[in-house]
């Protein structure tokens, strides 16, 4: 079974319409990119994908392992298994890093059928994915993202990946507000949790992250419908020549 | 306002102000400035009898330790002499014209809550804290204020007085169930003297709580004070902060809960007076049904208050669309080498951080109350003693709990 289907997908923010017809097949074990110019719509998708309230879908089915998530809040949707990693996660004063984290990976487990993680447990595994990652602990004991730099909150955003395990994870702009270095860890974190159990789909302006997670299918989004797919080869394409030549031809 | 007497006026003659003011303008309704959005017309029509004595309840809190002391109406309990350290002492002054007549020096004249408290006090003590040799810190002072009675009014008066150099922990415990709760506690923290304060207010739910908490501040002093309302029908806190010395630094913070039709009103005002103090206060408010939460925050800058750091920020949180909460802040700043900033916000749970947390699988009313909770507990850094904050930080957990 597809682990994601989208068909035919409309969408729109109050009166405006920004997704006109959306079709996309995900397998588990592919990574998929999704590319376009600036309000192509690319972070509208993601945000329909994970059940963000006053994002309307007006025509189309999104399907997860076959169920359509349509009728489920965006809670469920995470619960089901799909994670979206933000591109602006947001503050939390006053949330400590490992109480988020914990609720998070027992909401999963209780949907899952499974006990609750155990304290010390949970303290031991969070350090091992978070070493991974580079996340001190000194960033785990302080409130969420608060006083985090930019790459310090794109690390935890896959640190809670790492301990989600989600079957679907939708990357919106991972590598904005990155340099070389950051781009690198953060590359490395997603890349190890590639397999045969997730799919991916990363959603990026420019061709420099997928140098370093390479997909295998490439989708170039532009007036909120794919214009033209193809594989990694058309990454570069786009780096070459821009956006403007595929869009004036489609 | 507050405003500085020349010198001691006598109680006799204290009283009889005080009965002049109140008999010329009465409890006042919402066409006073003052109490626009706190009337108390009420009370025009109530009647109480002047104390309500019962005998008070031998336990001291629960999770606080410290030396306790009950004031239940007119009926005091003090601990015994020989189990009060050096460095402490505590006496009754209900009947020391002289002290209670002292301790009103820097008190706001023509305002209702001193007012209030000259007339009808009945019960008054004195705390003193003095520096000691000893390398162990003095016990804290518990103070347990009650009154049993719904058609009783208490008009407890405490006065603190921190001596030079020593620290005091002074923990205020309102939980009265008379119909009117007038509580006045003066603290007079001298130069080079810190004192840590926390207030928590649970009276009963037909109480009208009336407290004023004044804070006098000598050169070189600190206070961190933090204060939460929960109780009562209509609960208004004053606090008068002055600062009578420089390098004083002021650390004052509230926090009111509020649900059905309760009314919670925290009035503010801070008087910078001399040069280079700071004062730095967070007001939050959490309102549910049809709850009504009020800020007045005043911080008056005098023109010899050069270098003053003054910071104020109050947000409320409306849980419902019947909730309401106004705020009022106002700066007067009559130096001009000043650092001051203050804000104030009124909104609903953020829809952002809601998204956040419900992407991560935790449901919608999980993720409300992970964020009332770290809306409130976020203020409790500020408490600097250990026991205080958890104490604190357990009442609030109290209150959520009890909400859901």
């Amino acid at each position: 079974m597809n682990l994601l289907e989208i068909k035919n997908l409309h969408a729109a923010i109050g009166d405006t319409k920004i997704l006109h017809g959306i079709d996309l097949t995900i397998n588990r074990g592919e990574v998929h990119a999704i590319m376009g110019p600036n309000g192509s719509g690319k972070s509208t998708l993601s945000y329909v994908l994970s059940g963000r309230d006053g994002y309307e879908v007006t025509e189309g089915e999104i399907l997860l392992d076959g169920e359509s998530v349509l009728e489920m809040e965006a809670d469920e949707r995470a619960r089901a298994g799909m994670f979206l990693a933000f591109q602006y996660p947001v503050e939390l004063p006053g949330v400590t890093g490992m109480s988020f984290l914990r609720a998070a990976v027992n909401a999963r487990r209780r949907e899952a059928g499974e006990d609750e993680v155990d304290q010390l447990e949970f303290v031991k595994l969070v350090r091992a994915a978070a070493a991974d990652l580079g996340v001190d602990n000194e960033m785990l004991k302080r409130a969420v993202n608060v006083g985090f730099s930019g790459g310090e909150k794109k690390r935890y955003e896959i640190l809670q990946m790492a301990l989600l395990k989600p079957s679907l994870a939708v990357l919106d702009e991972t590598d904005s507000g990155l340099d070389v270095d950051a781009l690198k860890i953060v590359s490395d974190g997603v890349n190890a949790q590639r397999g045969d159990d997730c799919g991916m789909l990363v959603i990026t302006h420019y061709q420099r992250l997928l140098s370093h997670i390479v997909p295998d299918f490439v989708h170039i989004l532009a007036g909120g419908r794919i214009i033209k797919s193809g594989d990694k080869s058309l990454a570069l394409e786009v780096e070459e020549n821009g956006y403007a030549g595929l869009v004036n031809a489609a | 306002m507050p405003h500085k007497l020349s010198e001691i006026i006598s109680w006799p003659e204290q009283r009889e102000k005080a009965k002049s003011y109140f008999d010329s303008y009465g409890w006042p309704d919402n066409r006073n400035e003052a109490w626009k959005y706190t009337s108390l017309a009420h009370l025009q029509e109530a009647e109480f009898t002047a104390t309500s004595s019962s005998v008070p309840s031998k336990t001291s809190p629960a999770d606080l330790e410290g030396l306790s002391v009950q004031i239940s109406g007119n009926m005091l309990q003090l601990p015994p002499k020989d189990a009060i350290p050096a460095g402490i002492s505590i006496t009754d002054i209900t009947t020391d014209d002289g002290a209670r007549a002292a301790a009103f020096t820097y008190l706001a004249d023509n305002h209702l809550l001193p007012a209030l408290s000259a007339m009808h006090q009945t019960s008054a003590i004195a705390i003193d804290i003095e520096k000691t040799d000893s390398a162990s810190p003095l016990p804290a002072v518990i103070i347990s204020l009650t009154g049993s009675s719904k058609d009783g009014a208490c008009y407890p008066f405490v006065v603190v007085r921190v001596h030079k150099g020593a620290e005091a922990r002074i923990a205020e415990l309102h939980s009265s169930d008379a119909g009117l709760s007038c509580p006045l506690m003066v603290y007079e923290v001298a130069d080079d003297a810190k004192l840590h304060h926390i207030r928590l207010q649970t009276e009963a739910s037909h109480t009208t709580h009336l407290g004023l908490n004044q804070m006098q501040m000598g050169k070189n002093s600190q206070i961190n004070s933090f204060a939460i309302s929960m109780g009562g029908a209509l609960s208004r806190l004053e606090t008068h902060s002055l600062f009578h010395g420089t390098d004083a630094e002021l650390a004052q913070s509230a926090i009111y809960l509020g649900r059905d039709r309760q009314h919670h009103d925290i009035t503010s005002f801070v008087a910078h007076e001399m040069r280079d103090c700071a004062s730095r206060q967070l007001i939050r408010g959490v309102l549910d049904d049809k709850a009504r939460g009020v800020f007045q925050g005043k911080v008056r800058v005098a023109p010899d208050a050069q270098k003053t750091d003054g910071q104020q920020m109050s947000r409320a949180l409306l849980l419902s669309r019947d909730a309401e909460a106004d705020a009022k802040p106002e700066l007067e700043i009559f130096a001009d080498d000043v650092v001051c900033s203050h804000g104030a916000t009124v909104g609903e749970l953020d829809e952002n951080l809601m998204f956040y947390l419900k992407s991560r699988g935790i449901a919608e009313d999980d993720a409300r109350n992970m964020l009332i909770d770290a809306f409130l507990v976020d203020t409790l850094d500020e408490i600097e003693d250990p026991d205080f904050a958890a104490f604190m930080t357990s009442q609030i957990n109290r209150w959520s709990l009890a909400r859901r």
